[in-house]
């Protein structure tokens, strides 16, 4: 009995689900006390026992489905065939037996090597071999991948081949995206256009465009630089990768001297004073309900009378408890790739002049690797620190934002810093560049934080355009806020930055 | 009666809590089972007013056995979930045997030595006697056996759920002053969680965990039936048709079963034959708490009654006529695609063992 737990257990761990050993004794004694005829009973013991999070729960039901039926179709299946296996009687979730392909991919095991029956596949639901997952080969010794392969490419091929027309329709548009070097993938660096355009996205684009945002001369340079690679797309096309082109030129030419750029003007420092003055007065007076024990407050009876039973219960020496102010922490998480530079620039300002309000404020910055930039924020001058930062010193920021990367990395490394009295505020435009947006991530980052606030310089009439992910993330943000200059930084810090 | 030891199957789990008006699934029952036969707290997750509460409250009348509740508040402190000195009654005593400290100390000239002789009494202070016993505390030291209710433990600060920990784990607790008190009888525990916020790791390890949602169609007629005795069949299944739609809209606050609960008896007691439009118009406050909602569920009225008119007719198609569906028409009362492939899915892995074994 306990041998394929163990191994049902390695396998859940493979797949990344944390199960400590005393919940796997707890799973076994469960199976103990249910009877094991119940498959449903096993399986919500098993549940019970070994799955805690919510997200869990998928891989659970697939790998439980996956291990514990194929295991009895192949009795089935040895029972008809009458095969004379006898190796693993007391295993009986070893499939070390079961073969699924006639050709075997050539990881697998060749001492099993006489040849399967091949009606075996029928035992074998379709449906869960289209979506199932090559089981590892330490978990059980069983490799659907083959037959699922051949299920998918024997029924429909004009599905493989639908995708990889979609995939070069995608390499056109990247291709023609990357000005600098036309005729070169733009697989890595650079200045990569979100345009991974959907032919549906495409007619909401005159919409999106009033012709008015577009002045002509500028257009006209654009195109000259770029010159043939864009003529033979749709013209509307065109029309949106030059103005998402143009939207990108300031940030480029402040690439250029990051360090001048990330200076603030005398105008900007000014209202920055005045925006935290008036955060400073709003954010005074929250206070905890909990009560700590202080030099100066009210007399706590209890605590005075515990502390003074040694002088026979006289209150020789009064204990006294005040409210607690309830300073909140911030986690800030910046984009800071070309696009949302900017904002970023201002916010990471903002927020380090307000470490005082906040009891601890800690700043991450990515564009596909995520790194702590706390240190540098507070051992240099600030705008040192962001001229570093910014610079590309401190990380590449040239490489392609990678959002769904950046969010598990926090997620994996950083998620304890993250507690209920911790506002996250996330900077940046969402767009991923088609990687996975690992929204599951910033749905943990969520549950644990107080608030979750995502700020992007981007308004929502744009989101879905040019893949972005951040409609998915904006579901689980308390607050999406616009904010592209420090006008809009100011109206927003007010309301957004209240502790609770 | 008694109070119940053990459950003797997950059987009597189900025919228990149904006598007393609770309708479990065969998950909840099986896990209400694991948790009194493995002796280990069950953590109840899912929205609010699916029956967390009620789950535990059945549990302690369904075996006899007396329910201490925890309620957690934010702010709250180990004074009042575990134990507190009850200082007056220390005060009191203290007065009171003033004298007799004086006799004690009779015939000690040096100080050392009056110390030395009130030390061998201190343990009259610090006793059981002048300890106030808080929920957690009294759940395990009470003789008779008990069920534990931890109400909303994401309510409560992290550091709570930590005191928690040697209680759940051990059914003990350490009082620096006496030492360690050990459990008389070990109550059953449920803990709920409305998950506004992660309830810790270490806490979760500790718990068997039970996620409840929103009913099956199915399940919530037999609630409804159970609770609201006096419900015609034809209202009961358009309250549950209304209810089942509403929540499939994106609303702040969708309706549980309380709030159907709610709804109906309310229908019941206005002896409403059938919903009308007016009806819903002017009860659906009983089931929709804002505002906003209230508006968005105003404006899909018409849809949501098109969809509670003809349930026959709507079967009738769904069997023959399948491609023809035009989306609003697609039913609450009939499964989801997601659901029907669940069903599917799971009948097919059934039957299987059944079939092709032998």
């Amino acid at each position: 009995m306990d041998a394929p737990i163990l191994r049902f257990v390695g396998l859940l761990r493979q797949r990344g689900v944390r199960i400590s050993p005393a919940e796997t004794l707890d799973a076994l004694r469960s199976l103990g006390a249910v009877s094991l005829e119940r498959r449903d009973r096993v399986k919500t013991s098993l549940r019970a026992t070994l799955i805690k999070e919510g997200r869990d729960e998928p891989v659970f039901d697939e790998l439980f489905d996956a291990f514990f039926s194929v295991d009895d179709r192949r009795r089935g299946a040895r029972h008809e065939h009458d095969h004379d296996h006898d190796h693993d009687q007391d295993e009986p979730v070893a499939l070390t037996d079961v073969k699924v392909s006639e050709e075997p991919p050539e990881f697998d095991d060749p001492s099993h090597s006489h040849t399967p029956p091949a009606d075996v596949a029928k035992y074998f639901d379709d449906d869960q071999l289209a979506t199932a997952k090559r089981l590892h080969k330490d978990g059980t010794r069983i490799d659907l991948a083959g037959l699922s392969q051949e299920l998918i490419l024997g029924e429909r091929k004009e599905g493989i081949e639908e995708a990889v027309a979609a995939l070069r329709h995608v390499l056109h548009l990247r291709r023609l995206t990357n000005p600098g070097a036309p005729g070169k993938l733009a697989l890595d660096g650079g200045e990569m256009v979100d345009a991974d355009l959907t032919v549906g996205s495409a007619d909401h684009l005159p919409a999106l465009l009033p012709s008015s945002m577009l002045d002509d001369v500028q257009v006209e340079a654009l195109r000259r630089q770029v010159d043939g690679v864009i003529a033979n797309l749709p013209d509307l096309l065109r029309r949106y990768l030059e103005k998402l082109m143009e939207l990108e030129r300031p940030a480029r030419t402040e690439d250029a001297s990051p360090a001048y750029k990330a200076a603030f003007s005398e105008e900007e420092r000014r209202r920055m004073d005045a925006l935290l003055r008036r955060l400073a007065r709003e954010l005074r007076g929250a206070f905890s309900p909990r009560r700590a024990i202080a030099a100066r407050g009210r007399i706590h009876a209890s605590r005075t009378m515990r502390a003074n039973m040694r002088y026979g219960g006289l209150p020789f020496r009064p204990v006294l408890v005040a409210k607690r102010q309830d300073r909140p922490r911030l986690i800030l998480l910046v984009d800071v790739s070309l696009s949302v530079r900017n904002t970023a620039r201002f916010t990471i300002h903002l927020v380090h002049s307000l470490q005082s309000l906040f009891s601890q404020v800690r700043t991450f910055a990515f564009v596909s690797d995520l790194v702590d930039v706390t240190p540098y924020l507070e051992r240099c001058e600030l705008d040192e620190a962001l001229g570093m930062i910014f610079g590309g010193e401190v990380l590449d920021v040239d490489a392609n934002s990678n959002y769904g990367h950046a969010l598990a990395t926090f997620h994996n490394q950083h998620l304890s810093v993250v507690n209920r009295r911790t506002t996250v505020l996330v900077l940046g435009d969402g767009r991923g560049n088609g990687n996975p947006p690992h929204v599951w991530a910033l749905d943990d980052i969520r549950r644990r934080a107080r608030q979750l606030v995502w700020l992007t310089p981007e308004p929502e009439r744009y989101w879905h355009l040019g893949r972005s992910d951040l409609p998915a993330y904006a579901e689980l943000c308390d607050r999406v806020e616009l904010v592209r200059d420090l006008d809009q930084l100011e109206a927003v810090a007010g309301t957004v930055l209240r502790p609770i | 009666m008694e109070p119940l030891e053990r459950f003797e199957s997950v059987e009597e789990v189900v025919d228990r809590f149904r006598s007393f008006e609770y309708v479990t699934t065969e998950q909840v029952a099986t896990v209400v089972y694991l948790a009194t036969e493995l002796q280990k707290p069950v953590l109840v997750e899912g929205p609010a007013g699916v029956g967390k509460t009620e789950l535990a409250k059945t549990l302690a009348s369904c075996s006899d056995r007396r329910l201490v509740r925890l309620q957690c508040y934010e702010g709250q402190d180990d004074t009042k979930a575990l134990y507190e000195w009850d200082y007056g009654k220390q005060l009191l005593y203290t007065q009171l045997l003033r004298e007799r400290i004086d006799t004690l100390l009779a015939g000690t000239t040096e100080l050392a030595q009056a110390a030395e002789r009130l030390r061998g009494h201190e343990d009259v202070f610090f006793s059981e006697h002048f300890l106030v016993e808080r929920p957690l505390l009294e759940a395990i030291r009470s003789h008779e056996p008990t069920v534990l209710l931890i109400d909303e433990i994401d309510r409560a600060d992290e550091h709570l759920e930590a005191l928690m920990l040697e209680v759940l784990a051990e059914f003990q607790v350490t009082i620096p002053e006496l030492g360690t008190l050990s459990s008389i009888t070990q109550p059953w525990v449920i803990i709920t969680s409305n998950t506004t916020r992660d309830v810790s790791e270490a806490l979760k390890r500790r718990c068997l965990h039970l996620s409840l949602g929103y009913p099956s169609a199915e399940r919530e007629l037999e609630i409804l039936r159970l609770k609201v005795p006096g419900i015609g069949e034809e209202l009961l299944r358009k309250v549950v048709g209304v209810v089942r739609a509403v929540r499939e809209l994106d609303l702040r606050k969708a309706p549980s079963i309380s709030e159907a609960l709610d709804w109906a008896r309310a229908l019941t007691l206005l002896n409403v034959p059938s919903l009308d439009r007016e009806v819903i118009e002017e009860t659906i406050s009983l089931i929709i708490k804002h505002d906003k909602d209230v508006e968005r569920v105003q404006q899909e009225l018409p849809r949501l009654l098109g969809l509670i008119e003809a349930p026959a007719e709507h079967e009738h198609e769904h069997e023959h006529d399948h491609h023809h569906h035009g989306h609003h028409h697609h039913g609450h009362t009939h499964p989801t695609p997601e659901e029907e492939a669940y069903r599917r899915h799971a009948e097919g892995y059934f039957g299987a063992i059944g079939s092709e074994s032998t």
